[in-house]
């Protein structure tokens, strides 16, 4: 422990490396970490809400579909799906124009999966009585689901819905597994010249920690304002 | 023409027989009361008039349209209106936005007549003052209220209630009573399963007996509780004027 503080303070050599690669890695984090979790975040979220609509409100044959999907994604590593989807699927006609946009759309088909089972569960957690309420003042199936139980679900659901993104922004490192030059990928390739990994991942990881308390502050202040509203 | 027609209706449950051919006519305009022994189908039979349940066989008849060949669905429901034992409000709104929601949905209203019509409507059962809150910070009493004043802010032609007070605090039942009481004489029909005895006595043009599935009696509060015929209503009163 004591070393390792050394090493710190007095090797100006690692200081100047630490310095840096700061910027070299927070700028993929920017440019490319988080803009491939907003986008697939947001596709994940669009995927969830119409999968776990269409399995609470029980549509035939499209519910087997969603259902199989949820399977097979949460049955498989999502970094087999990440090859899979980059190395595997071009042999059957499908190519990417980048990984960037392949990993946008394994990242968001995962997430979608996760969260369409969240979504679902909130979605039963709202009373059947406001759904007969809304049928007696005579609103149609839609406008009830969209208006009555979906936003009482998505804020049932936003804590965990939260959680889910949180998890997401540090499961994007995989994707420098299939050339993505996200922060991990470029960590990674500095590291290979600069001969230094404990100090490059320490400092990569200290950005991931950075990136989720930020998001978790975020969720704290929302929680506070959407409890807020409902009276609580 | 009678607003409501009831003819020989029977429901099953799986294997349960709830409604045993139940039949009797509402005229516009009359209030009556549907009371009767816990399981007798009292809820069930409301519930199959704004067609929340439906039935095996039988015939009803609503504002002149056959349950079974309704084509516009929304458009039949809006003319019915119904009040939970369980208020039902929508959580995600506030009490205004409760009233004005499926007026302005619904009935396709614009934003300042439906909330004119709310504010009236919430001001009749009292809860004007509280057009901001959320549901969650209601009492059960204030609940029903605003979940009635939604109900009539769409105007309908027949109201239903399904024991609108028996999930209340006793001081807060009268309260609720008291705004159903306000609704009478407004050519509004009114339909009722209720247990308060003295208040559908009260408020009441006809009385419906229901248990096990039938109607075993009906007629004029004044025949039902002063001379009932029939040996179940007999027991049946005996009970709930003891307790
Ligand atoms: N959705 C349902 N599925 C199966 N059985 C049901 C259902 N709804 C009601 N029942 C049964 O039908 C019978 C009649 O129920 P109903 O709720 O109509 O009675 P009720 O007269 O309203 O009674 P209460 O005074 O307790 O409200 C009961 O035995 C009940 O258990
Ligand atoms: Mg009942």
């Amino acid at each position: 422990m004591i070393n390792c503080f050394k090493m710190f303070s007095m090797d100006s050599r690692l200081l100047e490396i630490f310095l840096n690669s700061f910027t070299r890695i927070l700028i993929p984090g920017l440019l490319v970490t988080i803009p491939l979790t907003i986008v697939a975040f947001f596709l994940a979220m669009i995927i969830a809400v119409v999968v776990a609509i269409i399995r609470f409100a029980n549509i035939k044959i499209l519910k087997d579909i969603c259902r199989f999907y949820v399977w097979i994604i949460r049955g498989t590593p999502l970094l087999v799906q990440l090859f899979f989807a980059y190395y595997g699927l071009p042999k059957l006609g499908i190519t990417w124009t980048s990984p960037f946009i392949c990993a946008v759309l394994v990242f968001a088909f995962n997430e979608g999966a996760y969260a369409s089972e969240t979504i679902r569960g909130s979605l039963n957690s709202v009373s059947e009585g406001q759904i007969e309420a809304g049928y007696c003042v005579g609103m149609s199936y839609l406008q009830i689901m969209w208006r009555i139980v979906l936003p009482q679900a998505l804020r049932a659901a936003f804590p965990s819905l939260m959680n889910g993104l949180i998890g997401m922004v540090k499961d994007t490192s995989l994707a420098s597994n299939i050339t993505v030059t996200e922060m991990f990928f470029v960590t990674r390739t500095i590291v290979t010249t600069t001969y230094e990994p404990l100090l490059l991942y320490l400092e990569v990881a200290l950005i991931y920690l950075l990136f989720s308390s930020i998001l978790s502050k975020v969720q704290t202040v929302i929680e506070k304002k959407l409890n807020a509203q409902v009276g609580k | 023409m009678s607003i409501i027609e009831i003819k020989d209706v029977k429901k099953n449950f799986h294997n349960l027989e709830v409604l045993k051919g139940v039949s009797f006519n509402v005229e516009k305009g009359e209030v009556v009361s549907i009371i009767g022994p816990s399981g007798g189908g009292k809820s069930t039979l409301l519930r199959c008039l704004n067609c929340l349940e439906t039935y095996d066989s039988g015939s009803i008849k609503v504002i002149g349209e056959d349950l079974k060949e309704i084509k516009d669905m929304n458009s039949f429901r809006q003319k019915v209106g119904m009040v939970f034992q369980q208020f039902n409000l929508f959580a995600n709104m506030n009490v205004l936005n409760n009233c004005i929601f499926a007026q302005t949905k619904a009935l396709k209203r614009n934003k300042d007549e439906a909330k004119k019509i709310a504010l009236e409507n919430l001001q009749k059962v009292g809860m004007e003052k509280f057009i901001n809150a959320y549901p969650n910070t209601l009492s059960g009493g204030q609940k029903q209220r605003v979940a009635i004043a939604r109900a009539i802010s769409m105007n309908p032609e027949i109201l239903l209630f399904d024991e609108p007070t028996s999930a209340l605090d006793p001081e807060m039942v009268e309260e609720v009573l008291n705004v159903i009481r306000s609704l009478v004489n407004k050519g509004l029909t009114m339909i009722i399963v209720s247990h308060e005895i003295d208040f559908v006595r009260d408020i009441s043009d006809k009385i419906i007996f229901m248990d096990d599935g039938i109607v075993a009696e009906s007629g004029s509060p004044k025949e039902i509780f002063t001379n009932p015929k029939n040996e179940r209503t007999k027991v049946f009163l005996r009970k709930v004027i003891r307790n």
